[in-house]
């Protein structure tokens, strides 16, 4: 499966990269939300791993352009940030994101296993 | 008896004839009074007019000068009043107001929907019944309207409509927000790649380690572990300062949530051979409304606090019982204590005991300030009672939830 992930921070980009590479997923990554949407048409990614605070496009910002494109729209994200105020989360579930993992509560196994979650579902 | 009434009439007549003089000056004098009389009631009739429009104009200039707009309704719904703000937050002169039905306004009706929706409530309070409701007008103003019923419920007075501009409340809190989803990120970020780097490496992605080097790196993990665990009791506090820290209430089992937290604390427990027990009653416990996460926290706040203050092999007793609309929560140690004369501050935001900095034990200080806020923002009461070395109970309530309420 090939996944996209959007985060700003180059070592969790890194580490995030090298787990789930390791795991047998095809891994591309973007250094901020305009990069990322760029890749996801270039790339036809199938699951987007998802940071929120991220220079010149946000990660909420992204999937408000990810939502008005047919192409995109159904695309499953989740969220791996370190805001996580329940406003912020319940607004993400409004908008259909997947799950939202708080990046100092979890680890890169946490991610891992969630990655490997949504794969089961999408190939059910 | 006719002759007798002639002659009365007769002697009448005489004394008028004869007293004609004085009758006349009397007359004059009675009307010289009457009209005295007349220009003083005229002159307070003016007077009264006069303090009536003084009044009037008094209560204009206030009505005017509101930093609210006002909005004044007869019992039949025609508008009586307008103030020159809520004709600015209208954006249209008054004269299209005055007198007209407030269903037969045109646009913008959308500042009075929420009066719309008090109205169709139907409730009315025996005074007054406040009904607030933030209406957003264009990009960055909010306005607050409440719906004051004025008279008793079977005999309306009319309305008032009062709109308060809240925007700049609204933008601190929006600032507010920011900030903290800012400092949540900038600190939250170096912590998270060194708690993934080192699980990595624990965790042997990165390649074999030796027993040294693992031992070395669960201790660095674990330090890293309690500056996040600090970060997020700050950022904590800062959500109880403004006030938003409630989320989610649902109607919940408090026994299935201790029983979650009591399960969570499973390895500290078995760490320091410290037995634990949970009474309940038979039957199931009333539901309580509560933020599940809030609520969680508050107890794993006073069940860390017991572990933590209570040597090997100590107990705590957890209870749980329905009081009369209340559900009680009792938490029982046999740990520390806390010295007498500090019981009065252990509420106190980074208030630790003096007892318990000397003990290899770290904490912020902010678990009890967090417990005692979720808490009270729970409609519930917390108390303790404890003696230096014998140990503490925490106590707490929370309401009985009800359905018609």
């Amino acid at each position: 499966m090939k996944i996209l992930l959007m985060e700003d921070d180059k070592l969790l980009r890194s580490l995030l990269v090298k787990k789930l590479t390791s795991a047998g997923y095809e891994m591309i990554a973007a250094c901020d939300g305009q990069e990322g949407l760029e890749l996801m048409r270039s790339d036809s990614p199938q699951l987007i791993l998802l940071d929120i605070i991220m220079p010149r496009k946000s990660g909420f910002e992204v999937i408000k352009e990810m939502k008005k494109d047919e192409n995109l729209k159904d695309i499953p994200i989740i969220i791996v940030s370190n805001s996580g105020q329940p406003v912020e989360i319940g607004k993400a579930k409004e908008m259909g994101v997947k799950d939202w993992i708080i990046k100092t509560e979890f680890s890169t196994q946490d991610v891992l296993d969630k990655v490997r979650k949504i794969e089961t579902e999408i190939s059910n | 008896m006719d002759f007798e009434q002639n002659s009365q009439e007769a002697s009448a007549k005489t004394f008028f004839e004869e007293n004609a003089g004085e009758i006349k000056k009397w007359k004059d004098e009675e009307f010289r009074k009457i009209r005295l009389a007349l220009f003083n009631i005229l002159e307070d009739t003016e007077e009264a007019r006069k303090e009536a429009v003084r009044e009037k104009n008094r209560t204009l200039t206030m009505l005017n000068n509101l930093t609210d707009g006002i909005l004044v309704l007869d019992s039949s719904h025609r508008i009586e009043l307008i103030n020159p703000l809520a004709e600015a937050f209208f954006k249209k002169d008054k004269k299209e107001f005055l007198g007209k039905n407030i269903f037969k306004i045109s646009s913008p009706r959308f500042i009075l929907t929420p009066f719309f929706q008090a109205l169709k409530s139907g409730k009315r309070g025996k005074i007054k019944n406040i009904l607030q409701k933030e209406v957003r007008l264009g990009e960055k103003i909010f306005v607050e309207v409440s719906t004051v019923f004025l008279g008793e419920e079977n005999e309306s007075k009319g309305v008032l409509i009062i709109l308060h501009d809240v925007s700049r409340d609204k933008l601190v809190e929006t600032m507010k927000t920011e900030f903290v989803s800012i400092a949540a990120h900038q600190l939250r970020t170096p912590l998270s790649a060194i708690k993934w780097t080192i699980r990595m490496l624990l965790d042997g992605d990165i390649g074999a380690i030796s027993e040294d080097q693992k031992s070395l790196l669960e201790k660095t993990y674990e330090s890293n572990e309690r500056m996040i665990g600090l970060i997020n009791d700050l950022l904590n506090v800062t959500r109880i300062e403004e006030g938003r820290f409630l989320y989610k209430p649902e109607i919940s089992q408090i026994e299935d949530l201790t029983d979650k937290i009591i399960k969570n604390s499973e390895g500290p427990l078995a760490m320091k051979k410290i037995k634990i027990k949970l009474e309940k009653p038979r039957e199931l416990l009333p539901s309580v409304l509560v933020d599940e996460e809030k609520m969680g926290l508050a107890i794993q706040n006073l069940l860390e606090n017991a572990i933590k203050y209570t040597s090997e092999k100590g107990l705590i007793t957890v209870s749980l019982q329905k009081e009369k609309n209340y559900i009680l929560f009792k938490i029982k140690d046999t740990g520390v204590g806390i010295p007498l004369d500090q019981q009065d501050r252990i509420f106190t935001k980074f208030f630790r005991g003096s007892n318990v900095v000397k003990m290899e034990t770290d904490g912020s200080g902010l678990g009890l300030y967090t417990t005692k806020n979720i808490i009270e923002a729970h409609n519930g009461k917390i108390w303790f009672e404890s003696e230096e070395g014998k140990g503490t109970l925490f106590c707490f309530t929370l309401p009985i939830f009800d359905k018609n309420n």
